[in-house]
């Protein structure tokens, strides 16, 4: 069982008649996730792979009232009134893939969201993943190279990196253990789930036995994984990396990576957090390919 | 996108803030625009400018001048300086600090308040001397809360209402320019009893520029400290003109030519080669799938750079970007610049086989030193196979 999706999932993709919309349906069926239906405003009565398509998140739980978690595949400027509706209409899980959604829109969401006890990953989420039961998203690409990296097992794994996270899953895989949910959670400054959600879910399952995480510059989320662990909030084996510290060695003022990689006055930077999650406890790997061996090692 | 000061204070007066009379300079001046003392402000990027001498107060108009006509064609924090702002001095009685940003702890918008204005705001915090007042951002910034964060800061009763009143306007600015951060530092009081935005910093959020059509910005790069040079050049403007994937280019001192696939791979990698011991020629990364043309130009431009000893051209694990088709971008770079250095590939994903044959095959053809690995060595462990390569 994944802390976020199973096989009970029952998904909706909201702009599924988009191009990355259809990508994403195609391989989340092929990897045999319940996909049950989309919403396109206008494209009511349409299908996409044998998927009915609805004109509104209303309309799709009429007919589908199984529906438990959506995906939003809609662009930027449609996202915060996607998710609106969403939670509105009483889906509590809602991944957001969508890249490049205003800020302002992003904390009214979270908020809104937050209000009504519904629960967002992303924005700029690559997707949730729970080997062999359910797959959000495109991680892994097709079935094959999907089952390639993804098996159940007891690591938990959270990237920012959306880029990373096969990768990340990868080293755990090589170091001969399997995974037992993996979260791509977004690199934007506002997330609507951060590290520290996810690793309070983790502490309950009974599954993981330790996370890994991958982490990067700018921003407090990875700061606060040291507070909750002294909170004792989470206190499993813990290994992370963190990437960026090479731009500490440029000069200044020069920028990398992801919207949430801004390194404001001072905070966020690299070497602060590293220091931060090690006095904590933190397994810290130096070099990424260093944390599958590392997190074996600690359970 | 970063603003300058004196875009910052345009946005301020259009939302009916008061800053101080001023005059933008872009040219050497033969006299001053103002009578008495005025404030002359070199116009870059970077913060910290008055700690290197490019803000001064001037009472004497002769010195004014010649300062302005110093600034210009100086450099000022590794930017040229092209216009100077001009101000009429304000007659100080006080100097608050007031500013609004988006607060990853809360994840809401954020005020921040302190009584002492006018010094960098990292040693303000370092002094205590700041308070901090999160924004419910769905119920907005209530004026109450504003006079709660001017008592908490100290401020002396009869002040606190005008704070407060002049937080509300900035908020409303905040939002309605969908700034991602709004910084009035100094805040001053003046001697009669006026608060003036003397010093401001806008960041604008580039994700909301669709809801502003009528943002008319000159395009910059902030951070990277120095003009692009002219391979630099060539990448952005191949990235420009076509809007499939994404390359981004920043030459560095080193002779490892780096190409990476993805944003946090590239962080990534460029860890483990400078831990391996590697000096990067440069910093490279493709992002969403981008077509054959665009990493052609890209590896040009790393291949291209004289003094190269070894290439390492390095990827995780693609959801979706195809491999081959990538890295046929590569193989046309190769053919062209037929490089003589060691190379070393890791890249995986969908058509892995295909592409990396791809590579095998130009190598065995132009006789390259090149040595290829897909997933079954990880990505970040080849950054010693290139460092060792080239001892």
């Amino acid at each position: 069982m994944g802390i976020l999706v199973d096989k009970n999932t029952r998904v909706l993709i909201q702009g599924m008649t988009g191009r990355s919309g259809q990508v994403a349906l195609k391989t989340m069926l092929e990897y045999g996730t319940k996909v049950v239906a989309g919403v396109t405003p206008g494209k009511g009565g349409q299908s996409v792979e044998n998927i009915p398509v609805y004109n509104s998140v209303h309309e799709a739980l009429k007919k589908h009232p199984e529906i438990n978690c959506t995906a939003v595949y809609v662009p930027p400027a449609a996202a915060k009134e996607a998710v609106i509706e969403a939670v509105l209409n009483g889906i509590k899980l809602v991944n957001v893939i969508t890249e490049g959604v205003a800020i302002q829109d992003t904390v009214q969401m979270v908020n809104y969201a937050a209000a009504n006890g519904a629960r967002i990953i992303g924005p700029s989420s690559i997707g949730v993943l729970t080997p062999k039961e359910c797959k959000i998203g495109v991680l892994g690409g097709v079935k094959e190279a999907t089952d390639k990296i993804y098996t159940p097992g007891s690591i938990g794994v959270i990237s920012k990196s959306g880029g990373m996270t096969n990768e990340t899953a990868w080293v755990v895989r090589s170091a001969g253990l399997g995974q037992s949910t993996v979260i791509g959670i977004g690199g934007d400054v506002i997330l609507g789930t951060d590290f520290v959600d996810l690793l309070r879910m983790f502490e309950k399952d009974p599954q993981t036995k330790g996370v890994v995480v991958f982490g990067e510059p700018g921003g407090t989320y990875e700061d606060k994984i040291a507070e909750s662990i002294r909170k004792k909030e989470f206190t499993k084996p813990i290994a992370a990396f963190i990437a960026g510290q090479f731009a500490e060695k440029l000069p200044h003022g020069m920028q990398f990576g992801h919207a949430g990689a801004l390194i404001e006055n001072g905070r966020g930077v690299p070497s602060v957090k590293i220091k931060l999650l090690r006095d904590a406890g933190v397994l810290i790997a130096e070099t990424h390919d260093k944390l599958g061996e590392i997190i074996k090692e600690a359970i | 996108m970063r603003l300058y000061e004196f875009e910052s204070k345009q946005l301020l007066r259009k939302h009916g803030i008061k800053v101080p009379q001023s005059i933008l300079s872009t040219s050497m001046v033969s006299e001053m625009p103002f009578d008495g003392d005025v404030v002359l402000k070199a116009q870059v990027l970077s913060g910290g400018r008055g700690k290197v001498g490019a803000i001064k107060l001037f009472s004497d108009g002769n010195e004014a001048k010649d300062f302005i006509n110093r600034l210009f064609g100086s450099t000022v924090l590794k930017e040229k300086v092209k216009s100077v702002l001009i101000e009429k001095a304000v007659a100080t009685q006080n100097e608050f600090y007031l500013s609004f940003l988006y607060d990853t702890d809360t994840k809401n918008p954020i005020m921040i308040l302190s009584k002492s204005g006018g010094v960098d705001v990292v040693e303000l915090a370092a002094n205590g001397g700041l308070v901090k007042m999160p924004i419910d951002l769905l119920l907005g910034l209530k004026e109450w809360q504003a006079r709660d964060a001017a008592v908490d800061a100290g401020f002396s009763s009869n002040i606190i209402s005008k704070i407060a009143e002049f937080a509300m306007k900035l908020y409303s600015l905040f939002l309605a320019e969908d700034a991602r951060l709004l910084e009035i530092n100094p805040l001053t009081l003046t001697k009669d009893g006026e608060l003036v935005a003397v010093g401001a910093l806008v960041e604008l959020d580039d994700d909301a520029a669709y809801k502003h059509k009528d943002r008319i910005y000159s395009p910059r790069f902030v951070g990277i400290g120095r003009d692009l040079t002219e391979r630099e050049l060539l990448v952005k403007h191949t990235d420009e003109a076509d809007y499939r994937g994404s390359i981004k280019f920043i030459e560095l001192d080193g002779d490892i030519g780096f190409l990476a696939a993805g944003g946090g791979g590239s962080m990534a990698a460029m860890d483990a080669l400078i831990i391996a011991g590697g000096k990067p020629a440069n910093y490279a990364e493709f992002s969403g799938d981008p077509p054959r043309e665009k990493v052609y130009a890209l590896a040009k431009a790393i291949m291209s750079k004289p003094g190269l000893r070894g290439l390492w051209i390095v990827g995780a694990i693609a959801n979706f970007t195809r491999v081959d088709h990538t890295m046929q971008g590569v193989v046309d770079a190769l053919r062209e610049l037929k490089p003589d250095y060691p190379i070393v590939v890791r890249r995986s994903g969908p058509y892995e086989k295909e592409g990396l044959q791809l590579l095998r095959d130009v190598g065995k053809e132009m006789g390259l030193d090149i040595e290829i690995h897909g997933s079954e060595t990880q990505m970040t462990a080849t950054a010693k196979t290139i460092v060792e390569k080239i001892k």
